[in-house]
């Protein structure tokens, strides 16, 4: 145990030392491609957890923040000019703001129909977006000039790189945030009422409070990251990322890596992003990614319903109790 | 926005009437399902588009007609409903969320599986009478919906019966009322369970083949379809087959009206308000006594 103790911190660091370094090591656009969807996934899927991992409220509404995001980002690129690189940051502070109004209104159902409501929220937004095509462009969608700085776009060799640094960056600074709320009396308030939420009230916590704050804070993430990804691939529609798709691949992620643990959602994100491009580019033009997806979900919600990190880490507990008993009898 | 004649609004209630009963038959499975088990089944969309396309297959091979096909897909469906709850479905340990998300798996799965032998070509039934339709009083009757309507009222009047006056449809009715008093009394809750499911998702069967000759589906319909039912009982009361009865109607009229008043792209979106609004405003639907939450 202790030797896993002083282990795991410098596999992390070894971790972030490689990812650091990735681009300079791997040339090949499509690997760093890949990259760039798996930091961001793993940004989607921490930022999920701060609601569905710590409070445990199943949300499959968040697609509707990162297309919100997405939208909001590409709108004021091409009427203000406004570069998606420093817009997004603010844009994801709107759309929390738009976030806490939905989830002050969505949290006052609890169970499955907190689920159903919030699937509700993701096809409300996308048919607005398809319906309003005067703002939208509806559902031919939104192109935004090739990615650049000050009018020079950026080397067509390099271009995944920005990608790849702004999402690094952001992936750091949400498990940063996503640690410090684990740590802090807010973050044991959302696990009280994930355990209780009738005792957690009944001790003085304002559980509805802190719902909607846990709803608004891991919307901003995502909204961020949907901000980047409509310049990432300069093009976006509203099918594409107010899609209910978009929610479970979050859920399942997180839920796959251990929902409720910090690294649960990035470990999970790490296996499933990768393998769903693969899947992609094995079995193209089919729906059957969808199939692989839905059986992988449901597979780990029948078997693992814990994930990954938990599983193993229960395994690794009762195996050095079990040598500790060993050499005491 | 354009105001109707009152030709145009009685001709728009009679298609939405029409079209409610199918509505009502399509979410009598899933508002039982929940009632029973307390399980929100979000694949029931899946199971009304599966049956769409196995009526298809049906009518393109071998010329069956899709009413008639109800008789062939409606066993078939029971079957599978038995054996997916009494194999997964009676796995899972803590239903409520879990439920929500072991059922969407589902739904992806048969979505995909769907889109990999059909693709993504929007498809529809038509059979010879497709395009015909009874006028009376000026009024016109779409053959396809009219049928539809009947054979809806019909088999939800087979349920009717069977939940009424038979043995396990009494034990249904139990198990709905108060799930503990009925196990107390020596109701065996595995075998209702899994008959309520099959029942359910045979009525999707049925459902799925009217859904084919009166609208154009693809793999991805079943989204659609799975917020109109669910936005029809949870407005009719989860658990409740007469709220379900009354939303439907209600909803299909709403939806014909909205499509003739604003346009047809917005008629979808009356449902999602609906279901938004009434989980808000109301939880417990118009009919329905309030969602028993545990923990």
């Amino acid at each position: 145990m202790t030797r896993l103790r002083t282990f795991a911190p410098v596999l992390l660091v070894g971790i972030f030392l490689i990812l650091l370094v990735f681009p300079a090591l791997q040339h090949s656009q499509y690997y760093q491609h890949i990259m760039v969807m798996t930091l961001m996934s793993a940004v989607m899927a921490s930022s999920w957890n701060i609601l569905g991992g710590y409070t445990g409220y199943t949300s499959l509404g968040h697609a509707a923040f990162f297309g919100l995001g997405a939208y909001l980002v590409a709108w004021t690129h091409n009427h203000y000019g406004w570069h998606p690189f420093i817009s997004t940051w603010f844009l994801g502070l709107v759309v929390t703001a738009v976030a806490l109004v939905m989830g002050w209104i969505s949290l006052r159902t609890q169970g499955s129909a907190f689920v159903v409501v919030t699937i509700a929220v993701v096809f409300i937004f996308r048919l607005l977006t398809l319906n309003l095509g005067s703002i939208t462009n509806g559902a031919k969608g939104m192109t935004q000039p090739r990615p650049g700085w000050g009018g020079v776009p950026w080397s067509p060799v390099m271009i995944k790189i920005p990608f790849y640094y702004i999402m690094l960056f952001l992936l750091v600074l949400t498990i940063f945030v996503s640690w410090r709320i684990r740590q802090s009396k807010f973050g044991m308030g959302l696990v009280a009422i994930r355990e209780d939420e009738g005792k957690a009230e009944s001790v003085g916590i304002d559980t509805m409070m802190y719902k909607v704050l846990a709803f608004g804070i891991s919307a901003y993430f995502i909204a961020v990251a949907g901000g980047i990804y409509s310049y990432f691939f300069t093009y976006i529609d509203p099918g594409f990322v107010f899609d209910i798709f978009v929610s479970v691949t979050m859920v399942l992620m997180a839920i796959l890596g251990g929902r409720g643990t910090l690294w649960g959602p990035v470990l999970g994100a790490f296996i499933m992003q990768p393998l769903s491009n693969w899947v992609v580019a094995e079995f193209g033009g089919t729906q059957i990614h969808l199939s692989v997806f839905g059986g992988i979900l449901l597979f780990v919600m029948l078997f693992m319903p814990q994930g990954i990190l938990p599983t193993v880490s229960e395994y690794v507990k009762k195996r050095v109790m079990a040598r500790r008993a060993a050499t005491a009898g | 926005m354009t105001i109707p004649s009152l030709h145009l609004f009685v001709q728009t209630l009679i298609l939405g009437v029409l079209v409610g009963g199918v509505y009502a038959l399509m979410s009598s499975g899933l508002t039982l399902i929940f009632g029973v088990m307390r399980v929100i089944n979000v694949a029931h969309g899946a199971f009304l588009v599966l049956g769409a396309y196995l009526t298809y297959v049906l009518f393109q091979n071998l010329k069956i007609d899709p009413l008639v096909s109800i008789l062939i897909t409606m066993p078939l469906f029971f079957g599978l409903g038995w054996v997916l709850q009494r194999y997964m479905l009676s796995r899972i340990e803590s239903p409520e969320q879990t439920s929500v998300l072991v059922t969407f798996a589902l739904a992806l799965v048969m979505e995909g599986l769907l889109g990999a032998f059909f693709q993504t070509t929007v498809r529809s039934v038509k059979p010879s009478y497709a395009t015909e339709a009874l006028v009376f009083l000026t009024y016109r009757f779409p053959v396809t919906r009219l049928m539809g309507f009947g054979v809806a009222l019909l088999i939800m009047l087979l349920l009717y019966l069977i939940l009424q006056y038979s043995q396990v449809g009494r034990a249904i009715r139990a198990t709905i009322q108060d799930p503990r008093a009925a196990q107390l009394v020596g109701i065996n809750v595995t075998i209702v369970s899994a008959f309520t499911f099959a029942l359910g998702v045979s009525t999707a069967a049925a459902g799925g083949s009217l859904l084919s000759m009166i609208y154009s589906f693809n793999p991805s319909s079943q989204a659609d379809w799975i917020a109109r039912t669910l936005s029809i009982i949870v407005l009719g009361g989860m658990g409740s087959l007469p709220g379900a009865l009354v939303a439907a109607l209600i909803l299909g009229v709403m939806e014909q009206l909205t499509a003739i008043v604003i346009t047809l792209y917005w008629s979808p979106i009356v449902f999602y308000f609906f279901l938004f609004f009434t989980l808000i405003v109301r939880p417990q639907g118009l009919l329905g006594e309030i969602i028993r939450e545990k923990g």
